[in-house]
């Protein structure tokens, strides 16, 4: 066989080979792994390249070789899913950078860090204050994690004492014009109420670029058209509205009627509908 | 305009507050809030009820606004 076409071959079966082998080894993000994961890739990498080009020349050997790196990549992250101490020799521990706001130089010294970098680090976590931070560590993999002080943090809802409606995560239900069933039928919605929404927006399919609909059934829609401008659903700001107009129209009869029952029923109905809308209020308005 | 036809269009508001909370406690995932949209229902239906026997007695007491 000639050189080149035993090269193509090998090159290509060789690429098949790799992808299925890092696949295999699991997938996280390249910018998240630890040192020793990504000279392991490389290994892996070198392996293959060289096969390819016949600077191994043995296909046998390498393979044993790549094999064995393969192998024991994988029986140590299985083995450090089941230990915590192979785990900790392995991949590394976490180091302790800020504690009870003060810096610990000697961590610091150990992992190689400067000053600069420190904070580097803790502005990408939105930390420019330095006062600001309680307590910060270095994962494995060199990412600076941050936990700001208590009255540094952002306000929640639950801070405030806010109640506010569940939401699950929104479903992309359209995409470039074509309509994603699976999405819709997590929502237990169909094909036919989205049409219907297409209608009520007075948009067709093939003009929408992006359309995602909510755990409560209301769709939005990104346009290809971006000069027309969609109404934002408003029907529970609405709903909310009509439910208070109501309430009032019942408090007036209440003061208007002579009728003693008739007063009684109004006045009852009215606080009713007020208690409803205080519960409803987290679901309809935020 | 009188009370009947005023409590009346009271009333056909509360309707279309029903049927919107119909539509939104069908549609919601969220089991939290689906049981709100139902209890509302519920408020919503009863006054509904209590508002139409009040429109049946002031009917018959304003009959010339019958149908208003």
């Amino acid at each position: 066989m000639q050189m080149w076409i035993q090269i193509l071959l090998k090159t290509a079966s060789l690429f098949f080979l790799t992808l299925v082998l890092v696949r295999l080894m699991g997938k996280r993000s390249m910018a998240r792994i630890t040192p020793f994961s990504f000279v392991s890739y490389i290994v892996i990498a070198a392996f293959a390249a060289l096969m390819s080009v016949n600077i191994i020349t043995n296909l046998a050997f390498g393979f044993i070789s790549m094999g064995v790196w393969i192998f024991l990549v994988i029986a140590l992250e299985y083995l450090s899913i089941k230990s915590k101490w192979i785990h900790d020799l392995v991949n590394g521990r976490e180091t302790v950078l800020i504690k009870k706001g003060k810096i610990m130089e000697e961590n610091l010294m150990q992992s190689r860090l400067t000053g600069e970098e420190l904070l580097r680090e803790l502005r990408s976590k939105n930390a420019f204050n330095l006062a600001d931070v309680e307590f910060a560590v270095m994962e494995a993999t060199g990412e600076v994690n941050v936990f700001l002080k208590a009255d540094k943090k952002p306000v929640t809802p639950h801070d405030l004492g806010q109640k506010v409606a569940p939401a699950a995560e929104p479903q992309t239900v359209i995409i470039d014009g074509n309509v994603i069933n699976e999405a819709l039928a997590s929502l237990s919605l169909n094909r036919e109420w989205l049409e219907l929404q297409l209608k009520n927006q007075g948009v067709s399919l093939d003009n929408v670029f992006l359309g995602q609909a909510n755990s409560s059934g209301e769709l939005y829609l990104d346009l290809f058209d971006d000069f027309i401008e969609l109404p934002k659903p408003k029907v529970k700001e609405m709903l909310y509205a009509n439910l208070e107009k109501a309430q009032a129209g019942l408090a007036m009869y209440s003061l208007e009627t002579e009728d003693r029952n008739a007063k009684a029923m109004y006045s009852r109905n009215a606080k009713r509908l007020r208690e409803l809308m205080k519960k409803l209020e987290p679901y309809l308005l935020r | 305009m009188t009370v009947a036809s005023q409590v009346k269009q009271t009333l056909e508001g509360l309707k279309s507050v029903r049927g919107t909370l119909r539509i939104y406690s069908a549609q919601e995932q969220k089991e939290e809030a689906k049981t709100a949209f139902n209890e509302a229902l519920e408020v919503t239906g009863s006054v509904i009820c209590d508002l139409e026997k009040r429109v049946q007695v002031l009917e018959l007491q304003e009959p010339q606004y019958k149908g208003n």
